[in-house]
């Protein structure tokens, strides 16, 4: 909201500078986004002038040579002028040798083109008054001649764009904002006089108008109607004029603009409507019909609806209440009686209104905040007084008001005692109590309490809605006190022995280990394309993640996976000639399951080929790789990956390859593991060049952080070990850990209770020559132990043979020799 | 003597023809040639059958002598092969400063950074992480928040909603039917945090979060925050004072200033704007800077979760985590933090 200065001033006597007023607006809690200055700065030797004569200029076409009277300031001078807007008998800003005009022009005595000129006439610009109006600048009134500009032009003006939070509709005024200057700087605060021109005793009633019929009281809880009769519609004053330009408002007629004046001087919104264009001469505060249509002031034809709240004539919807009127019944020069409508409309109905519509206004952002109703009668007499100076007029019958003043009473009491509980540094009871009552906070009641505490009752202002218990008094008291003023302490700290979230450390345990490992954590944004998780993901995930009101169309959906922004963020380096290999993120995905949406906690990652040339090769990432990471990741989650069968990626799942990647999940699918070779066919419909890796953990957060079970030392032998290796003749497509299993299954059998099979791993698969088509071979490399002595060859040899024994009796598998 | 002659000839020999040998092969075939059993020196020893047995025992220890000389040699060149089997396995002399192949080194995001530092400079002081659901309902986002039903915050013009069918089968609600939407800040994570225990409670949430707004240099459809609650027992407004003095001098180090400027929020009362004097920092041109806003809980919030108002007293806080590391890094664009360019990324090399 813009501010005035001068305007203030009407209530608030401050002298202090402009900066000493911004702080203060800005401690008060009203954010300060903007100050301008505006209006002429002192200038000397510049005096009115009056044209006595104009001829061209002999030697140029577009200039004059004017005499200009000065008067008492220096007689007649002649002067060169290129402005075309005046005429002989105008008087105006002369500017004489010796001014200093804004921009440091000094003015001199001349010659223009062979002609002398004994100074300047200026237009509004040159005297550093805003933008150019089209030459020079026509002084109104017949000024005396000779007179300092300054005397004549008005005064200049500071505007302060201030951000009126919420809570304080009643600072959306002149009035509001000076009050809250006054309870700052402990000046007396001056309202504006009530005269009321409109005295009722026996004047006429208006044949125009016969009253206000409100069919709907909730959302219309008080209605006033003035009626104003004889006024003469034309311009409003120049200083109301002023008003209304300095704090951004486009004069009209001096009816219009007195009801504007009133809105930013109480915050009251009001309404004038010509008394002779209300048919039926009734005003009927009602329920729009379905469809009923009403063209507003913007010249915007409306279709409302059955829940906008209209003022209606017994024909037609004038006025969308609260928010914006008609062209059909609005104030013109042919208007002589007018109804002055200041009413109250409940907030939510207001706000409804203007959102459905796509409609606001200065009155619908007031009435949505909340008008104050005890306020209405005062600022709609306010507004009689200044229509009747203004425009002329006699208020005549009848007086309308429909609904009750909505009753007040509301008392808070407060002690100095928890104020100071609150606050937590000692402020003196008398000061409290000053700050309350600055703040026009009426102390009905002051009692002693206890040992040094003062309890006071405290009447609340009826414009003070957002006051209602103690706390509320607090932020007063300290408003008012300065929070400037708040002393510095150390920090109380007391552990409260909880623990950081599961999650939290989850997160850090995961990104840390990446991070160690050489991966970039990244940053994706979580809302994503629908037609992106319609072709990679399913349809029955795009429509579950679907949001209800997207703001973009590619920013549709949630997540499903990381893997998709990491894909982005490939793209993204690689377009921009960025080498990017490995990048990680962890974050929230989405995943659907039996019907219902799951939040889950997910890390990821990626291993894009390195398209960099290195001096020495390196092995390149495989599958394996991402499966070690992945291990290490899912084990951040106290999870086991080897803990359930790995699958082939089937069903819903997100671009992968197959036959190169698998999922592996828990049963409830509480958790998932996908990892692998990302699918070619996307990478190659996003552009993204050679293929990528990737591997992704998600958990649903409520797992994690089970208190793994305290591990116990397991006794290892002292003994040495003893090596055999086997290799087995399987299908190509058996899995080398189903044979391991066979192998370790038997060996444990052979070895019996003798001594233990300490492992058996694979260390080598073939496939080629040597070998049956469709076969390859796995060896596998078996370490026994004793607990309590050294194994013979004889022994191991032995148990060696049985194992062999055992998988060509139990198994398909052929022993290769 | 002849047969010292001749031990001593092989000597001289073995010794001539062991002085070209570079490799393993060449070394084993030599010994084997000496004292293989058809070397040289084995031939000879076998000679002694015939010497009279008057001169054996000198003849013995002359040939345990010479047999030791030959030993001598054969190690000798031994140790000389292997220093050279092992020059060649190690090849030549490395270069110190060819770049190395692998990549890395790996980096945490700078706003994971930032969250970091954020946490445990206020764990220090008894704050523990909390976290919660970025999918919320109505009641943690705004209801038990003070927010009225009337307020703009919930207007699906600003904020995220799911449709009415839309289930999340691990997001709690409150009541039955509530709306799910996309959480607007993560004071909803105090919300469940404080319907979970009693206090004392001291918790630090940072998080994602989701505003219905256009994107540009300083608006993102999604950013982060990281919040703080503090309930307990007479907490006032002095110690909220002194825990974003502390925090922030923690942060931008000695100097750094914070100031409060009343304001208005739905969940504190009194509410203040808390602004930051860092002019230290490089691109803050500015006095003060606004950061961040806190306040008192409002007793409407400990009513909402059980706790009474009347006992207990509390401060929050909360600010923008892509804005801080804007202010302490000199960032101009919020959008760079989700493009993740390399150049970026690589620049924050730092640990958790």
């Amino acid at each position: 909201m813009k501010i005035s200065l001068n305007w203030i001033w009407n209530y608030v006597a401050l002298d202090e500078p402009v900066e000493e007023l911004t702080r203060a607006i800005t401690f008060l809690g009203f954010e300060v986004e903007h100050v301008s200055v505006t209006g002429a700065p002192a200038l000397e030797k510049v005096v009115v002038g009056q044209v006595l004569t104009r001829d061209k200029h002999p030697n140029a076409d577009k200039l004059s040579v004017c005499t200009v009277d000065i008067g008492p300031a220096g007689g007649v001078k002649t002067i060169v002028c290129g402005a075309q807007n005046y005429k002989v008998g105008d008087r105006v800003p002369v500017a004489l040798p010796g001014a200093v005009l804004p921009g440091d022009f000094t003015i001199k005595q001349s010659k223009i083109r062979g002609q002398l000129s004994d100074g300047m006439m200026c237009s509004a610009k040159e005297l550093g008054m805003g933008a150019d109006q089209g030459g020079l600048l026509i002084l109104e009134g017949q000024p005396q001649l000779g007179t300092p500009i300054n005397e004549v032009l008005p005064p200049g003006d500071t505007v302060f764009d201030v951000e009126i939070t919420p809570n304080r509709p009643d600072c959306l005024s002149h009035l509001g904002l000076a009050r809250e200057l006054s309870a700052w700087f402990r000046r007396g605060l001056c309202y504006p006089p009530e005269k009321f021109l409109g005295d009722l005793t026996g004047a006429p009633t208006s044949t125009l108008f016969n009253g206000v019929q409100v069919d709907q009281p909730s959302d219309c809880p008080l209605y006033t109607a003035h009626v104003v009769a004889g006024v003469k519609v034309g311009p409003s004053p120049a200083w109301m004029q002023e008003r209304l330009r300095a704090v951004g408002l486009r004069p009209i007629n001096n009816i219009v603009d007195v009801g504007n004046y009133v809105m930013l001087e109480y915050g009251q919104p009001l309404h004038a409507f010509d008394a002779k264009k209300i048919a039926g001469g009734r005003l009927v505060v009602r329920h729009a019909f379905e469809g009923e249509k009403i063209t507003t002031l913007d010249n915007k034809e409306r279709t409302l609806s059955s829940k906008t709240l209209v003022i209606a004539d017994s024909e037609k919807p004038l006025v969308v209440a609260g928010v914006m009127g008609g062209l059909n019944s609005g104030v013109d020069e042919t208007t002589t009686t007018i109804v002055l409508e200041c009413a109250i409309f409940k907030a939510s109905s207001v706000r409804w209104t203007s959102r459905s519509l796509g409609l606001s206004s200065d009155s619908s952002y007031r009435y949505e905040r909340g008008v104050d109703p005890h306020t209405a009668l005062e600022a709609a007499r306010r507004a009689v007084d200044l229509i009747i100076e203004t425009a002329g007029g006699t208020v005549v019958g009848p007086l309308a008001i429909v609904g009750g003043d909505v009753p007040w009473e509301r008392e808070i009491t407060v002690t100095s005692t928890f104020v100071e509980e609150r606050l937590g540094f000692p402020v003196p009871a008398p000061e409290m109590r000053a700050s309350l009552e600055a703040l026009e906070l009426r102390i009905a009641r002051e009692n002693p309490v206890g040992q040094a505490g003062v309890e006071w009752v405290v009447s609340v202002p009826s414009w003070r809605n957002d006051l209602d218990r103690p706390i509320d008094l607090v932020e007063e008291i300290l408003r008012i006190y300065g929070t400037e003023r708040i002393p510095a302490a150390r920090v109380e700290a007391i552990g409260t022995s909880a623990e950081d979230d599961p999650l939290v450390v989850f997160n850090r345990r995961a990104v840390s280990y990446l991070v160690g490992h050489d991966f970039h954590e990244c940053v994706n944004l979580t809302l994503r394309p629908g037609a992106e998780i319609t072709t990679w993901v399913s349809n029955t995930a795009a429509a579950e993640l679907a949001l209800a009101n997207p703001f973009v169309e590619d920013q549709s959906h949630l997540r499903p996976t990381l893997v998709m922004g990491l894909l982005d963020t490939l793209l993204l380096n690689q377009s921009r000639g960025v080498a990017a290999g490995r990048l990680c993120e962890a974050g929230r995905i989405f995943v659907e399951y039996n019907g219902h949406n799951y939040e889950g906690a997910s890390v990821a990652f990626v291993i894009a080929e390195d398209p960099s040339r290195h001096w020495r090769r390196r092995e390149p990432s495989d599958f394996y790789t991402v499966k070690h990471h992945l291990a290490a990741v899912a084990a951040a989650a106290g999870v086991d990956l080897e803990g359930e069968p790995a699958e082939p990626v089937s069903g819903p799942g997100f671009g992968w390859q197959e036959g190169h990647s698998v999922g592996v999940a828990a049963k409830d699918n509480s958790w998932i593991a996908r990892f692998g070779l990302v699918n070619l066919a996307m990478l190659r419909a996003r552009g993204i060049e050679g293929s990528v890796l990737a591997g992704t953990f998600t958990i649903r957060p409520e797992l994690l952080g089970q208190a793994a079970a305290r591990r116990r030392f397991r006794d290892f032998s002292l003994f040495p070990s003893a090596l055999r290796d086997l290799a087995l003749v399987v299908d190509s497509s058996a899995r080398a850990g189903e044979v391991e299993g066979s192998v370790a299954e038997a060996a444990a059998a052979a070895a019996g209770s003798q001594f233990s099979v300490e492992s058996v791993k694979v260390f080598d698969v073939y496939q080629g020559k040597g070998l049956p088509e469709g076969k390859k071979s796995l060896a596998f490399s078996l370490v026994f132990r004793s607990p309590s002595r050294t194994l013979t060859d004889d022994e191991v040899n032995g148990v060696l043979v049985a194992i062999q024994e055992r998988i060509e009796k139990t198994t398909a598998y052929q022993i290769r020799k | 003597m002849e047969m010292q002659e001749q031990l001593s000839s092989l000597l001289s020999k073995a010794s001539a023809e062991l002085q070209p040998i570079r490799t393993r092969p060449e070394l084993e075939s030599l010994k084997a040639r000496y004292v293989g059993p058809n070397g040289e020196f084995t031939a000879l020893m076998k000679q002694m059958g015939s010497v009279a047995k008057e001169l054996r025992p000198a003849m013995g220890k002359l040939i345990n002598e010479s047999k030791a000389k030959l030993q001598a040699l054969l190690d000798e060149r031994l140790r000389f092969v292997e220093e050279a089997e092992l020059a060649a396995k190690l090849g030549p002399a490395i270069d110190p400063t060819l770049p190395s192949p692998d990549p890395g080194p790996g980096t945490f995001h700078p706003l994971t950074l930032v969250r970091e530092e954020v946490c445990r400079v206020l764990r220090k002081v008894g704050f523990v992480v909390a976290d919660g659901p970025e999918v919320e309902t109505e009641f943690y986002c705004f209801d038990a928040l003070n927010t009225p039903p009337e307020h703009p915050a919930r207007d699906p013009q600003d904020t995220f909603y799911f449709p009415p069918a839309a289930r999340f089968g691990n997001v709690s609600r409150h009541t039955p039917g509530e709306r799910y939407l996309l959480r607007t800040h993560t004071s909803s994570v105090q919300v469940r945090t404080m319907l979970k225990g009693q206090p004392p409670i001291r918790i630090v949430s940072p998080g994602r979060v989701y505003r219905r707004d256009t994107s540009d240099a300083s608006h993102s459809a999604n950013f982060h925050q990281v919040e703080c609650l503090y309930v307990d027992k007479n907490v006032t407004v002095r110690d909220l004072k002194a825990l974003l003095d502390y925090l922030f001098e923690a942060l931008m180090g000695p100097g750094t200033k914070t100031r409060f400027r009343p304001h208005y929020f739905g969940y504190t009362e009194p509410s203040f704007e808390v602004d930051l004097s860092a002019k230290h920092l490089p691109k803050v041109n500015k006095e003060w800077i606004e950061i961040g806003g806190c306040g008192i809980v409002d007793p409407e919030v400990f009513k909402s979760v059980g706790y009474d108002p009347e006992v207990w007293s509390g401060y929050a806080f909360g600010m923008g985590i892509e804005r801080l590391a804007m202010t302490l890094y000199g960032i101009d664009d919020i959008r760079v933090f989700y493009q993740n360019d390399l150049r970026l990324l690589r620049q924050f090399t730092g640990s958790i």
